[in-house]
């Protein structure tokens, strides 16, 4: 049983099942593969089958995985919450991650949660969605495509519009030429800057959304990447007429704790880790802080 | 609620009964500085009721500035880790808590345990603790509790509370963990007598305030109102911010404050530990994430989070009061000029120039 207050609204939203609070539980990292520089994915499973069985994620949710003797990190979830291996991705930024991207296939890690709100699948039925990636904004956004896809006859357009800086940036590529084969999946690509044998687009990701001529009525905005990149795909939308409540992010904040305790995450009255990580822009708006 | 009367020489021998099967702490004063630390009693002579407020908050005991949670060891080679938990659960006895500490332990208790998650941690320490409170007889010259409404006697949350009258202390019963001890004693039930007396008591320890406790003075509800409805100007945040040095002393010293950080840290023989320790929003590299990017920058902001953390309705929610208990604490480390009282006169003069 876990110690939510409110067990039943905190684990409803993972089929009543309760997330690991305190104490991390045991994964092995079964496989790595290499997205980009810098960037890498760790397949990974729980040493104890019963904990794997009731461990049940959902999109846009996040987990604290520890580095055993370096640290404990918040790292958004990529794995769609059905029929897909638990993994995650993580650029080497910091002194935990570096200490993980140094580890082998066999090593353990520790992992604690799911943690979050995630986004809101139920409320979006019947919409088309945007989703708005820069860089490494793909991972979290993942989840949420490949379950959008799972279900593909639940929405109207879905369009992905995905900018990096190089094309040895763009990660999931595999991934994504899967996608591609499901029916009406519209992808746009750029990169920054261009580069000899890119064949594709060139630019911001901004420049694609007057490209794929995006729908605005009846249609839900999933916008991740670095807070520039944000802040000019807003306005785009904006001008186009899309409402505050339908454009869509997650933020990302210094986590210690993850279950709204050590207020690292806080943002004027929202806790990122309880309340969050995923917000309306209008609710962005008005927290005061910058993103 | 039982009320009894016990002479001094009963109070002592509570304390000698409670000190066989809990760890015991009370407010005892340092010899050579003449500070008074509310910590272990080796000694139980040492236990001092009538000494001034203690100059840390009690919640060092429960929420301590450095704990281990969690011991690991990772083996490289065979890939093989193992784990166990490293807190201690042990009985614990606070024993002439002042009235406000009462008051930051109320609120570490709604925010730790009442929230939307359990915090394992404190509830360990909170589970076996008894609480019993000393009235203050009169005030020091920090206090501002009658500003806050947390003093000078307790209200509600303390197991035992202890008031001194003419030739003994008359002791509230407020909770049954505190009715089970009192059953145990023989004491002799409080005549009304000395309930008035207590009440003369704490008049008498009111009225002293505009004589003794001439250092603070906080409008908090005035404070309050401004702050949750935004009507702050930028320039007093940044005088306000201007003053801090970014020292911490604030956070630690307030019986409230109660962020805190996690570091593993690795030990020379290949053991590794993980630690939570206090934290406070006025540091730099409170908010700042890996790739030094950080959201909060000014100093001013982070100011600003503190005293909303403090002041501001939604936040009092979580405390079910203000986020202030009036120790004064925070006024009396604070190298700028901006404890929590100076800050409520800032603000009030600001808005009613």
């Amino acid at each position: 049983m876990c110690n939510s207050l409110r067990h039943e609204e905190t684990c409803q939203k993972n089929d009543g099942l309760c997330p690991i609070v305190t104490f991390p539980e045991v994964v092995n990292i079964d496989e790595i593969a290499d997205e980009a520089p810098e960037v890498k994915t760790f397949y990974m499973s729980f040493l104890d089958k019963e904990v794997e069985k009731n461990f049940r994620i959902k999109s846009g949710q996040f987990i604290m995985c520890t580095v055993f003797g370096a640290g404990e990190f918040a790292v958004s979830l990529p794995p769609s919450p059905e029929n897909d291996r638990f993994h995650i991705t993580v650029r080497a930024v910091g002194k935990v991650t570096n200490a993980l991207h140094a580890l082998k296939p066999g090593d353990k890690l520790g992992v604690r949660g799911p943690f979050g709100n995630g986004f809101p699948f139920e409320d979006i039925k019947g919409k088309n969605i945007i989703y708005v990636a820069g860089g490494i904004g793909l991972i979290p956004l993942r989840s949420s495509i490949v379950h959008a896809l799972q279900h593909r006859k639940d929405f109207g357009r879905i369009i992905l519009l995905y900018g990096s800086r190089s094309a040895r940036d763009l990660l999931y590529q595999p991934d994504i030429k899967e996608w591609q084969k499901t029916d009406g999946f519209e992808t746009y690509i750029t990169i920054d800057r261009a580069e000899p044998g890119w064949t594709g687009e060139v630019g911001y990701v901004n420049t694609l959304i007057e490209k794929a001529n995006v729908p605005v009525d009846n249609t839900v905005a999933f916008v991740c990447g670095p807070p520039i990149m944000f802040n000019s795909v807003i306005d785009d939308f904006m001008k186009r007429g899309m409402s505050e409540d339908n454009i869509i992010s997650t933020l990302e904040r210094q986590m210690k704790c993850g279950i709204g305790k050590c207020q690292h995450c806080a943002i004027g009255r929202t806790l990122v880790c309880t309340d969050g990580p995923v917000y309306t822009y209008r609710q962005i708006k008005t927290l005061g802080e910058v993103i | 609620m039982s009320k009894y009367f016990a002479t001094s020489q009963e109070i002592k021998q509570l304390a000698e009964e409670l000190c066989k099967s809990h760890e015991i702490y009370g407010p005892q004063v340092d010899q050579q500085s003449g500070q008074v630390f509310f910590d272990v009693l080796s000694d139980l002579d040492a236990l001092d009721l009538d000494a001034a407020i203690p100059s840390m908050p009690v919640k060092e005991i429960l929420f301590p500035q450095m704990e281990r949670i969690l011991q690991y060891r990772y083996d490289d080679a065979t890939q093989n880790v193992t784990m166990e938990k490293a807190y201690a659960e042990k009985p614990k006895v606070l024993f002439g808590l002042r009235p406000c500490d009462l008051a930051g332990i109320q609120c570490l208790d709604r925010f730790f345990l009442g929230q939307e998650y359990v915090d394992d941690v404190y509830l360990a320490h909170r589970r076996q603790s008894i609480l019993i409170t000393n009235t203050c007889t009169r005030p020091w010259d920090q206090c501002f509790c009658v500003c806050t409404h947390t003093g000078p006697a307790a209200d509600e949350g303390y197991d035992l509370d202890l008031t001194k009258i003419a030739d003994g202390y008359l002791v509230q019963v407020g909770s049954e963990k505190g009715q089970a001890i009192a059953d145990q004693r023989g004491w002799t039930p409080a005549e009304a007598r000395q309930l008035k007396e207590k009440d003369a008591v704490v008049d008498r320890s009111v009225e002293a305030f505009p004589a003794l406790a001439k250092d603070n003075k906080a409008w908090i509800s005035r404070a309050m109102n401004r702050i949750t409805t935004g009507f702050v100007k930028h320039e007093i945040w940044e005088y306000i911010g201007n003053q801090c040095v970014e020292c911490g002393a604030c956070s630690f010293v307030c019986p409230t404050c109660s962020c805190f950080n996690i570091e593993d840290a690795k030990m020379c023989d290949g053991e590794c530990e993980r630690l939570r320790t206090r934290d406070s929003c006025s540091f730099e590299g409170y908010t700042r994430m890996a790739g030094d990017h950080n959201p909060r920058q000014p100093v001013e902001d982070r100011r600003n989070k503190r005293f909303f953390c403090k002041l501001s309705f939604s936040q009092s929610k979580k405390y079910l009061r203000p986020g202030c208990v009036g120790c004064g604490r925070c006024q009396w480390v604070c190298p700028g000029d901006i404890g929590l009282p100076n800050v409520v006169q800032y603000l009030r003069r600001e808005t009613t120039a």
